[in-house]
């Protein structure tokens, strides 16, 4: 794993950001910085306001207050700059449902104003490693894909125009292990040329297999961060991450009908 | 278990729109009325058998498209039951019999008693015949009903499914838009209709052959005592039923794996990836991923469907009325016309797909977007615009209006394609998410304000070409028709660029906030005020927040009833 330490400015930045909803505070005047080269993880429990600040980071949802920036660029005041050189899978939301796999990348590639050379080639090559080549002989749309051909069709359109830095929320859920693998390939290739990775998960393994860097995030606030080493401080991360946010003892009286 | 699913579907249905059922009701009662009247009036007995068997037919068919659009039928589903222990076979029974316990149901039975008036005073054997002859064509209807729309694979999963629904949206609207033509129509037809009856012929021979004219046959046979005739016909209707019970039971049995439907052509990697007949640019992308959204996805192809039938609708309504017959020649302008409501919430439609957008903005994706949505409109509905235009055209002879048809489209389809994308862009109304859709009402949220957005912005678009055909239609000369062409043209293609550079304009700094309305159902912005456009989107999210917020008090209500009942 490279991280250099001495790269002036950071892949992804996020300073004092904030967002809001009504009363509820979501994300809490948050300060993050995602050196280059980096593998990023970001952990939290559900509702902590992972993916809040990351679709501010990536441009999706307006900041209260703060900012953020890509390798310098603010995504707010020069977002088709920052958006460039952004690569990002969101968790949870619809994709043109009616295409196929291919169509969905062809679509993509040329939407982003790439040559058609170019985006066929990438398009096939993307579906054959994440293995949808099947799934694409059989003209299966997205919408039919399972959960875990949606996370590699959405990655495979997070990587398509070679993006520097990465935003990819919850990349591994409900993926099979062999494709955990190869997406794990994939990700650390893109790392060992340069490019950073900001991925969020709640499972505590993976993220400590697979991150140099971490931050643990808990009600919209960054409790802990930096090096795997120095945020897990000598025991397990999932016990230092259980440590902060706190978890609620159950008696031995209660649900004692289980064993029943 | 039949008491505790019947529990269940009420309950169900309790908690949709409650509104919606009420106005169901109420037509529902009318409907019956007017068959009651019906038989009442009719004085005599052949005319009244030729009226009566009519309107059972329409029952039947009524009942066997109604709950397509109408969530009743479909309320309860076979797979709700599958990973219950129960047996398949009572399962399937329970949701059968379930269909027979409702409103509409009862409209049905009510309705088809009509035919004890055709019996009354005609002997005891006949009003008996009467009843048992109304019992059984209910249980045709309702089964039948149930039949179809499991054949029809809950609507919103096969082509012939869209279409029907199609159909009856594009009656709907034709009623909305010219339910003077229906009221013209049936006011000629009807009281024809009730003193002579239907003129004798292949119509009547058909009718009359249909399992729904059985029991007033029946009537008929044992009024003139043949007492075997009127027999031989309520068993035929009841082993027709017999046959029916069992292959709907059949078909309501829970399946454990649901048939995996492919599409039937693999596509070949260079079809996919590169080939194509569209430029390869950012609007042929956005061209190419629209065109294949109308054709593939269940809610825009009803859309579009719906265009095409309202239309049709209006033009058969023209050519009824031979005094109006003209006016049918006009028939592919209303699909035109329908597209800018078709079209009208484009991005609410796609959901939270739209993060595409938001992400993969650079300098001119929003341009692209907007124009490769008005011409993949266009491409999808220019030859249903040309086919009714020109069927019309040959099925009213009025080719004197071929001028200012072939002004009037062109005109009418580029300022709908501009006031569609237009009114998507300010009034974003989400459904249900894309992968959540079941119901063909799903695809939208609130767009009451929408359709009329839409509806004005296309006739102020196309406003120019009608001044032309007024103009053209005083002066009488033939190079003043001509000229309508010719500004119909211009003027369709001004309007879409016009309506969509707003689009475009509108849009350039607020795609994040159609994303947050879809994502978050607010926007978060604040100052800036692009004056119409902005009150409008102001005023549909408004709507959106208040559907929300009665359905919140509904749901309050019912759950303090809940409580203060326990």
């Amino acid at each position: 794993m490279t991280h250099q330490e001495t790269a002036p400015v950071p892949a992804l930045e996020l300073r004092g950001l904030r967002r809001t909803f009504g009363d509820k505070v979501a994300v809490d005047d948050m300060d993050l910085a995602v050196p280059a080269g980096s593998f990023y993880g970001v952990v939290g429990p559900n509702g902590a306001g992972k993916t809040t600040a990351l679709s501010m980071a990536v441009g999706l949802l307006r900041p209260s207050a703060g900012q953020a920036l890509v390798q310098g660029v603010d995504v707010w005041a020069d977002p088709v700059e920052a958006k460039r050189r952004l690569g990002v899978l969101p968790d949870g939301l619809a994709l043109p449902e009616r295409l196929t796999g291919g169509e969905l990348l062809t679509f993509w590639g040329r939407f982003r104003g790439m040559p058609r050379d170019v985006v066929a080639a990438r398009t096939a090559e993307l579906l054959r490693v994440l293995e949808l080549e099947e799934a694409e002989q059989l003209g299966t749309l997205v919408g039919e894909y399972s959960t875990g051909m949606r996370k590699k069709i959405g990655l495979a359109t997070a990587l398509l125009h070679t993006p520097r830095v990465l935003v990819l929320d919850e990349p591994y859920e409900a993926v099979d292990p062999v494709s955990a693998r190869v997406l794990t390939r994939i990700l650390r290739r893109f790392t060992a040329s340069g490019g950073s990775v900001v991925v969020s998960s709640h499972v505590m393994a993976l993220v400590e297999q697979l991150c140099d860097r971490v931050a643990i995030v808990v009600r919209g606030r960054v409790m802990a961060v930096g090096t795997l080493d120095e945020v897990r401080a000598g025991a397990s991360l999932e016990d230092r991450f259980v440590d902060l946010v706190g978890a609620p003892d159950v008696a031995e009286e209660e649900l004692a009908w289980i064993a029943g | 278990m039949d008491r505790g699913m019947i529990a269940l579907k009420f309950a169900m249905l309790r908690n949709a729109m409650p509104g919606l059922r009420a106005v169901g009701w109420a037509v529902g009662g009318v409907l019956v009325l007017a068959t009651w009247a019906a038989a009442l009036l009719v004085r005599d007995d052949g005319v009244r058998r030729s009226v009566l068997t009519l309107l059972a037919a329409v029952w039947t068919v009524g009942g066997m498209l109604g709950p397509v659009l109408t969530s009743g039928a479909g309320v309860l589903r076979a797979d709700y039951f599958t990973l219950l222990p129960l047996r398949r076979r009572a399962v399937g029974r329970a949701l059968l019999v379930s269909t027979f316990v409702s409103i509409a149901s009862g409209f049905v039975l009510l309705a088809l008693l009509a035919g004890t008036v055709h019996a009354a005073g005609r002997g005891a054997g006949a009003v008996a015949v009467a009843v048992v002859g109304a019992l059984l064509g209910w249980v045709l209807v309702v089964v039948l009903s149930r039949l179809v729309y499991g054949l029809l694979g809950a609507a919103m999963q096969s082509k012939l499914g869209i279409e029907i629904a199609g159909v009856q949206f594009g009656i709907m609207f034709a009623a909305m838009f010219a339910g003077w033509m229906i009221v013209s129509v049936a006011m000629q037809s009807v009281p024809v209709l009730l003193r002579d009856g239907l003129p004798a012929g292949p119509v009547t021979t058909v009718l009359e052959a249909l399992p729904s004219s059985w029991p007033l046959l029946a009537v008929d046979a044992a009024a003139a005592g043949d007492a075997g005739g009127a027999l031989a016909r309520l068993g035929a209707l009841a082993l027709l039923d017999a046959v029916l019970l069992v292959v709907t039971v059949a078909l309501l049995v829970p399946r454990s794996a649901r048939v995996a439907r492919r599409r039937g052509r693999p596509r070949s990697r260079g079809l996919v990836a590169g080939g194509g007949l569209l430029p390869a640019t950012q609007t042929g992308a956005v061209v190419l991923k629209e065109v294949r959204q109308w054709r593939r996805d269940p809610w825009r192809a009803l859309e579009s469907s719906t265009a095409l039938w309202t239309g049709v609708v209006i033009g058969v309504l023209a050519m009824l009325d031979p005094g109006i017959r003209p006016v049918a020649a006009f028939a592919g302008l209303v699909v035109a016309f329908v597209l800018g409501l078709s079209g009208c919430n484009l991005y609410g439609q796609d959901g939270s797909a739209v993060w595409q957008n938001v992400v993969g903005e650079d300098a001119t994706s929003v341009r692209s977007d907007v124009r490769g949505r008005q011409w993949a409109m266009v491409l999808v509905f220019a030859p249903r615009v040309l086919g009714v235009s020109v069927l019309f055209l040959v099925l009213s002879g009025a080719w004197w209006t071929v001028p200012y048809v072939a002004g009037a489209v062109p005109a009418v389809l580029g300022a709908a394609t501009g006031a569609a994308v237009l009114t998507s862009a300010v009034g974003v109304s989400p459904g249900v998410d894309p992968r959540r859709r079941v119901g063909p009402n799903d695809a939208n949220g609130n767009i009451a304000l929408h359709v009329w957005v839409a509806m004005v912005a296309t006739l102020l678009g196309a406003a120019p070409t009608g001044a032309a055909v007024v103009y053209a239609a005083t002066t009488g000369s033939t190079a003043a028709a001509v000229l309508v062409a010719v500004v119909g043209v211009l003027n369709g293609w001004a309007a879409a660029w016009l309506l969509g550079t707003l689009a475009t304009g509108y849009l350039r700094t607020r795609m994040v906030d159609v994303f947050s309305r879809i994502r978050y159902e607010q926007v978060f912005r604040d100052g800036e005020d692009a004056g119409l456009l902005d009150w409008i989107a102001r005023t549909t999210l408004r709507g959106e927040t208040r559907a929300k917020e009665l359905k919140q008090q509904e749901r309050d209500k019912r759950l303090a009833r809940a409580r203060s009942a326990a």
